[in-house]
């Protein structure tokens, strides 16, 4: 009730602030007249492009984070592991300059930028799962006889799955984030990025809002949605 | 009520752990033997272990369970495996159950999933495992909730799914670090019940706890180590060993009612942990 409250009292302001002539925010509107324009265009072909960026980036970077993270224990491999969380603070403008001289195809390409880069994030929030677990949990193994694999498997595998899932939530703002930019660097291959960087070169005020509207959206719904499926999945899952 | 002492089945001799060099507890030696009484059919063994905070209760059954390494001194346990009598053998990882004070489980498993784990490396047929789970959650009031998570257990029957499940993975033997901390009375019976169904279900069953809880110690246990530190010429030492041992049995104060004799040792527990 309260956050409906707030909404109605933002969509007052909005109407409001720009009802005069001059107003620096776009009107609802011309918003609305943004939306239109966006789905002659194709928005939804767009939309579509971008979570299947989304998703398999985000699948790749999974496996790849979980190999880096699940090793992280083994002493030879901790410092390959740490090494690769180090890489989260590298700007990538600079580095996909070096993607592009070894892949050529724009998708590949955007691909490999999303998922070098959500690698190093899902591989350090992956870690910091693993240091958390606590003493006792090993030791529970251990005595029930569980061997090396096992106590992997039980504990660090299986017993923190559902925390993978809460992971892949958490960074799913960065992926979003990282994707809309990603697709206005390389905008051969169109998406929610392509359009906005489309608006902002014609300074399209009203496209530009019903797509940063549409966007937080999806990335409000595909929250909900990943929520709802570990709760419904993990029964015991009370993060 | 008259008793007898059979073969040995835990054997600890000399048994020190440190970290790095520091000495946690040095020189731990003890021996607990089967106990037969005339009037029962089993009596299992139950050993408390009191002592202030910091004295080392937790390394030394940590080094019980083979969790920690002790860097001198043996553990022996009765080897149930062998045909011959008074067979022993070195403790190894898993031989002796370990409840810790927050009854850790897995959380991904059901109470029955948890069972059936800890019954996977035993001989026994699927038949067979399914009945001894039946049997043990009937027997200890779990039927309701088998097909429940941990998160979805209450602390009474998380701490029971945590004494079974350690029951079938190991020798009969179970550590349990300060089980009565934290806990509510009526769970604190709860508990208190888990070993009376665990001293009647075989005479080998031994459980060795650790608690502040003196008067709980002197009620349900046989035996009492005070675990403190020793003053050997006048000199205090810094790390744990045992500096006194009750028995019970032989004080006639074991399996009868409370009574005057009982106050006594009470008092006499408490002096010897305040001065160690």
């Amino acid at each position: 009730m309260i956050l409906l409250g707030w909404v109605a009292l933002l969509l007052l302001f909005w109407f409001v602030g720009t009802s005069s002539v001059k107003h620096l925010f776009p009107s609802p509107q011309q918003v609305l007249q943004g939306f239109g324009d966006l789905y002659n265009e194709g928005l939804v072909v767009h939309i579509f492009n971008s979570l299947q960026l989304c998703f398999l980036s985000i699948f790749m970077a999974v496996v790849i984070s979980m190999l880096f993270a699940y090793t992280w224990p083994i002493p030879l491999l901790k410092p390959v592991s740490e090494f690769v969380t180090k890489f989260r603070f590298l700007p990538f403008t600079g580095l996909s300059f070096y993607i592009t001289l070894v892949v050529h195809e724009a998708r590949n390409m955007q691909i490999w930028i999303m998922v070098i880069f959500l690698t190093t994030f899902l591989t350090t929030s992956l870690i910091a799962i693993i240091k958390d677990i606590p003493q006792e949990e090993f030791d529970h193994a251990k005595t029930l006889k569980c061997s090396r694999f096992e106590i992997l498997w039980q504990v660090i595998i299986l017993g923190r799955i559902d925390y993978v899932i809460d992971v892949i939530r958490q960074n799913l703002a960065i992926t979003w984030m990282m994707l809309v930019t990603v697709e206005s660097i390389v905008v051969a291959s169109g998406g929610l990025g392509f359009l906005i960087k489309n608006s902002d070169k014609f300074m399209n005020h009203g496209r530009i809002i019903a797509l940063q509207i549409i966007i937080l959206l999806i990335g409000l719904t595909l929250d909900w949605a990943i929520n709802f499926l570990r709760k419904a999945v993990f029964r015991y899952s009370k993060i | 009520m008259t008793y007898q002492f059979k073969e040995t089945l835990l054997y600890v001799e000399n048994l020190s752990v440190a970290y790095d060099d520091t000495v946690i507890i040095k020189d731990i030696s003890l021996t607990e033997k089967d106990v037969v009484r005339t009037a029962k059919e089993n009596t299992g063994q139950i050993i408390a272990f009191v002592g202030r905070s910091g004295r080392g209760k937790s390394t030394f059954f940590k080094a019980l369970t083979g969790l920690v390494q002790p860097n001198t001194g043996k553990i022996l346990i009765k080897d149930f495996a062998s045909q011959e009598a008074n067979a022993a053998k070195p403790v190894k990882e898993g031989d002796i159950g370990f409840v810790d004070q927050k009854y850790t489980l897995f959380r991904h498993k059901t109470v029955y999933q948890t069972l059936k784990f800890a019954l996977r490396k035993t001989t026994i047929s699927e038949t067979e495992k399914e009945a001894k789970i039946k049997e043990y959650t009937n027997k200890w009031g779990l039927d309701k909730c088998i097909d429940k998570y941990p998160n979805e257990l209450s602390g009474g029957q998380r701490q029971r799914t945590a004494i079974i499940e350690q029951l079938f993975s190991s020798d009969k033997f179970i550590v349990m670090d300060e089980p009565f901390s934290g806990l509510d009375v009526g769970n604190i019976e709860e508990v208190k019940k888990s070993f009376d169904l665990l001293s009647d279900m075989s005479e080998f069953n031994t459980v060795l706890f650790s608690t502040h809880d003196i008067e709980l110690a002197i009620e349900l246990a046989q035996v009492i180590y005070v675990i403190g530190y020793p003053t050997i010429n006048g000199e205090k030492k810094n790390y744990g060993t045992i500096v006194a041992k009750y028995d019970l049995r032989e004080m006639e104060l074991a399996w009868k009612d409370h009574c005057e004799d009982h106050i006594k040792l009470y008092k006499e527990i408490t002096h010897q942990m305040m001065i160690s």
